[in-house]
């Protein structure tokens, strides 16, 4: 298991003082969404991790609170090769408007290495 | 930011590095095919991934490229003479044939066989595209000859360059696949530089200014896609392609020749930034390749060893009323010196444990760990890393228009792929 699916939500701090929040749309409950958009204003980075062909609906709703405080939003789609077009469109169609970065991968481990390279 | 051991492990390309293992496993270009124009004209020194090999051409027109130095007390061939099929040192005569075997060893009695028992480690060195390619790495594990599209098309529909960069590769290929810096360093070249100018792509790119951007895994590599908006509600995709290792296909505009760059290292604080241009489907016309050699587009001018007329010693020529007008944003003339006058500036090898990654990085930051995977499942299980197959080779980056929920992977898949005498895909 990678890190990030050992959490559901995760706030952490770089060495940079930059204040990353991350949050997988995949077993994230209602509260933890209403966590992350409550504390979003001391975030300098919300980046979502969802699994391709999954229900990114949530990430409006996060997307919505970031964009209201101009915070930036990541998105990282994994498993992209594990279902088909029509599945990978429709989580991209939930998360391209509320994403300044999308990466789509086919591999979790990404996730963590994405992460560690913002610290 | 990396460890400092990924840095050490993604900039030391030597023989016996783990990267320079992984780069041996490509065909990789080595000089200009006019390099060595005809057959016995002077050898040329070649350092790649910091070996330091001769190349030159034999009476018969054979290609041949190995150790530079005489196998006899080490003497550089560049000063041999290139006579009757083979590289004489000017030492004590002694000769050797493009695949490095000695052939004539003059100071020796006449009947000794000594001379067989004598060769220089030597590489194969193919013409392709204007191209003469090497591959470095073991016999057995030759890849089929280069695909890339510009070396497959008529030598008429192709433009090849090189200048020398004086910095580590990495820090050069990453500027290839950082599609951000586009929009402020290069910022004017869209609307003035004539290999780019007077296209509807232009008009995207400067009436949206804050791209969103996918990287997307392919199979040989990466795409990497900014989304800018178009009309009626549809995105506006530049898709770049990385093919692994160090292969960038930059996005076309309108009818212009397609372009990209090769990031070859020469040992680890320099490389060769090779730059192409072609046209899939008609000839380069006299006024695109006048551009193309006066430095214009992607290309740079360079002297009569390749180093850019704008270098580090003069400062880059670096024109602070241009800067202060606005006619270039850094004050540096010309995309690639832009390019190159900052990468060099971060020192030979840059310290990746001091740097702020953000978003707009990922493309890099993906990159890199892809390179590292590959190097890990190279030196672990013999694993041929992604690039090798020409398959990953023969693709295409595109600029097109699509609707708004559509994987650009998907929607744009022929555009993605290189097929002859098919136009390609761009606006």
């Amino acid at each position: 298991m990678t890190q990030f699916r050992a959490v559901q939500f995760r706030t952490s701090q770089a060495p940079t003082g930059r204040v990353i929040r991350t949050i997988d749309l995949d077993t994230a409950t209602g509260h933890d969404i209403a966590r992350l958009v409550a504390g979003v204003d001391t975030a300098d980075l919300v980046v979502m991790i969802v699994a391709a062909g999954s229900d990114a609906h949530a990430a409006a709703i996060i997307g919505e609170a970031c964009s209201a405080r101009r915070v930036m939003t990541h998105t990282i789609i994994v498993r992209a090769s594990a279902v088909s077009d029509a599945a990978l469109s429709r989580t991209l169609a939930q998360v391209r408007p509320w994403s300044l970065m999308v990466v789509v991968t086919n591999d979790d481990d990404y996730v963590d290495d994405i992460l560690r390279s913002f610290r | 930011m990396l460890k400092k051991e990924q840095n050490d492990l993604l900039t030391q390309t030597g023989p016996g590095t783990p990267l320079g293992r992984l780069f041996r496993r490509y065909w990789i270009p080595a000089l200009l095919a006019e390099e060595l124009p005809e057959p016995d004209c002077p050898p040329v020194r070649v350092k790649l991934l910091s070996e330091r090999l001769i190349a030159f051409r034999d009476t018969d027109g054979r290609l041949g490229l190995m150790d530079e130095f005489c196998a006899h007390r080490g003497v550089s061939l560049w000063f041999g003479r290139n006579e009757e099929c083979g590289l004489r040192c000017p030492y004590h005569g002694w000769k050797f044939d493009v695949t490095g075997q000695c052939t004539d060893m003059p100071n020796e009695p006449e009947h000794t066989a000594f001379a067989k028992k004598v060769t220089l480690k030597s590489y194969p060195l193919v013409e392709q595209g204007g191209v003469l390619w090497t591959y470095l790495g073991p016999a057995d594990s030759e890849p089929p000859r280069p695909a890339y599209e510009f070396a497959t098309v008529p030598a008429n529909q192709s433009y090849m360059s090189k200048r020398m960069q004086e910095c580590n590769w990495l820090q050069a290929m990453e500027g290839g696949i950082d599609s951000s810096h586009v929009s402020f360093l290069h910022r004017g070249s869209l609307n003035t530089d004539p290999l780019f100018k007077g296209t509807r792509g232009n008009r995207y790119n400067l009436s949206d200014l804050s791209p969103v951007f996918e990287v997307v895994e392919s199979a040989g590599g990466l795409y990497i896609g900014a989304r800018r908006n178009a009309e009626h509600g549809h995105y506006y995709w530049r898709i770049t392609q990385w093919v692994m290792p160090s292969y960038t296909m930059i996005p076309p505009r309108g009818g212009h020749p397609v372009h990209g760059h090769f990031w070859i290292p020469i040992d680890d604080e320099n490389c060769w930034a090779w730059s192409f241009d072609y046209h899939p489907t008609r000839a380069l016309t006299d006024g695109e390749l006048a551009a193309m050699r006066a430095g214009l587009g992607i290309h740079a001018k360079v002297d009569a060893n390749y180093r850019p007329l704008a270098h580090r010693d003069n400062d880059y020529l670096m024109d602070r009323v241009a800067q202060r007008e606005g006619r270039t944003y850094s004050g540096i003339t010309g995309i690639a010196m832009q390019d190159a006058s900052l990468q060099e500036s971060m020192g030979p090898i840059v310290d990746r444990t001091k740097e702020t990654l953000v978003s707009t990085d990922s493309g890099i930051i993906v990159a890199r760990q892809k390179l590292l995977r590959a190097v890990k499942a190279l030196e672990e299980s013999g694993t041929v890393p992604p690039g090798v197959d020409p398959v990953h080779q023969r693709v295409r980056s595109a600029a097109v228009v699509l609707p708004p929920d559509q994987p650009f992977k998907d929607a744009a898949r022929e555009a993605l792929v290189a097929r002859p005498g098919v136009e390609p895909a761009t606006v």
